[in-house]
């Protein structure tokens, strides 16, 4: 008799043990969903709805226009500029800071006495926000001021006054030092991890076959790191498509459109002129893009494992 | 194929002296397993001769060059590691490959090199698999074969079985064992294991922090050891250790224990023991024998104990009982005792009986 009600009870116990573990998780999911729903879906189905339409300073137009907005994208001269700015100094910042990301950690990987300090002080441009950055590097490259423009004079022995937020032949230069500044140790910090995480034995083996300092760095470390190599990429490329604040900070997109990247001008567009179906348009073919991009690239990083 | 000679190598971490003055003269062609328990300095001397670990003082040689300043790569070693250390983004072939890729070798040469090697160690069908879809024995096997294939003066091996089972481990050591009777060549193999050591070894060097306690061949340092440590170390179960001290009676001297038994010492065996010596007497468990009644050899010494634990093994049974307050085990034939709280006489072979100072914990006889 005993027996048969310990049994009855265990399993009474767990079936209410897996009913509500079946519905405790749906309980617990739940907050989030909603987040989600409220800050991107609903805003995500909300552009869509508004880039069909035509809303803009002069009036709003909540019919269906059909592709109005969309046909504009392809006779927008200052749209593809600014697409072409942001991807090719995309091309251009990346793989900068990926290879002096790579090199510091390099140099870093090893043990030595104050190396925790040099990494701490290499850390600090990340964790300052891109806009004051922006603004602390539009200082250091004023023209009359700033210690660049001194320390540049310094080294060729004359005056230096390089106009570095107008001239049209420095303002990319001057945004790519800004940004290789703050995100390369981004990129050292995830590389030097993963460096770490390199196994020890596996370059001794390599060193003990003879192979080469060069050999032992793309056949072992290399493969090795691959994977936080294909993440970090995606993690900045993805930042770089989007940027904006060190841009507004240093040169608000000029001269003229000089250095406008497709934010800055969607910002403009919606924000200033407040073209804001055709902005609708422009946000959602980017978010469309860079969506596709990055299914492909976690796909390929899948694939890698 | 090379000898290999260590004068008087230091090794410090920070504050920690890891390798106090070893020096080690290893014949062309030798099996030494250097022995020890952990922390004893025994993987750092490896990894000091791999060119793995700079030393603080003393030369190592390999055949006739001093290699203390020679790049791992230069010093033509070969090292089989305790995590296998595979290349994980390459197959079987390109792994055991890498390294004569690395020295140039021709490609057809390597070709049959590679297949020599995995013939040899029966991992041919695996030759095109990633390391991470092997089993532990034949990752080992392959991290063997990456080793064999070059023409190495020196083979190294860092603890190389202690990450398998028990049974692989069996096997493996019978084949590495057979690799140095095939290739002929100079192996130096660290591990923690007596029992690798003893089966592996033409010469064990045991070591204790960081100095070499006895080296000598397996069996002579089982049956000679020259203190408590190396008698404790080497043999499974461990040696029994008994507080004791002499006596001297009718003539004869008598190991006597605080509970009042005593065994007698052979006669031959009693020249510099002093009477009323403190001693550790240290009695290997299979010297101790079932008495029959029959009239044994000389120097054995029966003694009647009280069984309290025992552990049959199949072939053999352990019994433990208590000698002075100290548990002692005895192994025994299968069927010698069947319950625990037997009374038993039993025969010590006091032939093969050690007597330890307790000061110095150096064997006296």
């Amino acid at each position: 008799m005993k027996a048969t009600t310990s049994i009855a009870d265990t399993s009474f116990g767990y079936r209410v043990s897996v009913f509500a573990d079946r519905r405790f998780k749906y309980l617990l999911v739940w907050p989030a969903v909603l987040i989600l729903l409220l800050v991107a879906i609903f805003p995500l189905i909300n552009l869509l709805i508004v880039s069909f339409q035509d809303i803009s300073i002069i009036g709003e137009n909540k019919t269906f226009q059909g592709g109005l907005n969309y046909g504009r994208l392809f006779e927008d001269a200052r749209l593809w500029q600014s697409i072409w700015h942001t991807l090719a100094f995309t091309a251009v910042a990346l793989p900068a800071e990926l290879i002096l990301g790579l090199l510091l950690a390099l140099l870093f990987v090893d043990r030595m006495p104050g190396r925790g300090i040099f990494v701490a002080l290499l850390i600090i441009p990340t964790v300052i926000s891109p806009i004051v950055a922006g603004a602390m590097w539009r200082l250091m490259l004023d023209t009359q001021f700033g210690p660049v423009n001194q320390i540049l004079g310094w080294i060729v022995g004359g005056p230096v006054d390089i106009t570095w937020t107008v001239d049209r032949a420095f303002v990319w230069p001057a945004i790519f030092i800004t940004e290789v500044w703050q995100w390369t140790p981004f990129m050292f910090l995830l590389l030097l991890a993963a460096l770490s995480n390199v196994d020890k034995s596996q370059i001794e083996a390599a060193q003990i076959d003879g192979a080469s300092g060069l050999r032992i760095f793309f056949k072992i470390v290399l493969p090795a790191i691959k994977p936080v190599l294909a993440i970090v990429l995606l993690i900045r490329g993805l930042d770089l498509f989007r940027l904006f604040d060190i841009v507004w900070a240093l040169t608000k997109g000029g001269p003229g459109t000089t250095t406008e990247t497709i934010s800055l001008y969607a910002f403009v567009l919606g924000f200033q002129q407040f073209e804001t179906s055709y902005t609708a348009a422009i946000a959602f073919v980017v978010i469309v893009l860079l969506s596709i991009i990055v299914i492909l690239a976690l796909r390929r990083v899948e694939l890698a494992r | 194929m090379a000898r290999v000679r260590l004068n008087n190598i230091e090794k410090f971490y920070g504050e920690l002296h890891a390798v106090r003055g070893i020096s080690l003269d290893i014949p062309e062609g030798e099996f030494t397993v250097i022995v020890g328990p952990s922390g004893c300095g025994k993987s750092t001397l490896l990894r000091a001769l791999a060119g793995l670990e700079e030393i603080d003082a003393g030369t190592i040689e390999i055949g006739d060059e001093v290699v203390n300043d020679m790049a791992p790569r230069d010093r033509n070693i070969a090292m089989v590691f305790q995590n296998y250390a595979l290349y994980p983004y390459m197959n079987v072939y390109d792994n055991i490959a890498f390294g004569l890729r690395a020295r140039k070798f021709p490609s057809n040469e390597i070709e049959t090199r590679v297949h020599q090697a995995a013939d040899m160690l029966g991992i041919t069908d695996q030759l095109d698999r990633l390391p991470r879809q092997l089993s532990g024995g034949q990752r080992q096997r392959v991290a063997i074969g990456r080793a064999i294939v070059r023409d190495a003066r020196v083979f190294l091996f860092d603890e190389p079985l202690s990450n398998l089972d028990a049974k692989l481990r069996e096997e493996m050591r019978v084949e590495i064992k057979r690799l140095h009777q095939d290739l002929g060549k100079t192996m130096v193999y660290v591990t923690h294991d007596q029992i690798e050591a003893m089966t592996l070894a033409d010469r064990i060097v045991l070591l204790r922090n960081g100095k070499i306690e006895q080296e000598g061949a397996p069996l002579d340092m089982f049956e000679r050891p020259v203190s408590r440590f190396v008698a404790g170390f080497l043999g499974s179960p461990s040696m029994n250790f008994i507080p004791a001290r002499l006596a001297a009676e009718n003539g004869q001297i008598n190991v006597a224990f605080s509970d009042g038994l005593s065994l007698p010492m052979p006669s031959d065996r009693v020249s510099g023991l002093e009477p009323g010596r403190e001693v550790v007497f240290g009695v290997r468990t299979e010297h101790i024998t079932r008495d029959r009644g029959a009239n044994g050899r000389a120097g054995l010494a029966s003694l009647r104990v009280k069984i309290d634990l025992i552990q049959p093994t199949g072939t053999r049974t352990y019994a433990t009982f208590q000698l002075a307050g100290e548990p002692v085990m005895a192994e025994l034939e299968a069927h010698d005792v069947e319950r625990p709280g037997e009374q038993l006489s039993l025969f010590f072979d006091m032939n093969r009986i050690v007597l330890i100072d307790p000061e110095t914990d150096l064997v006296i006889q």
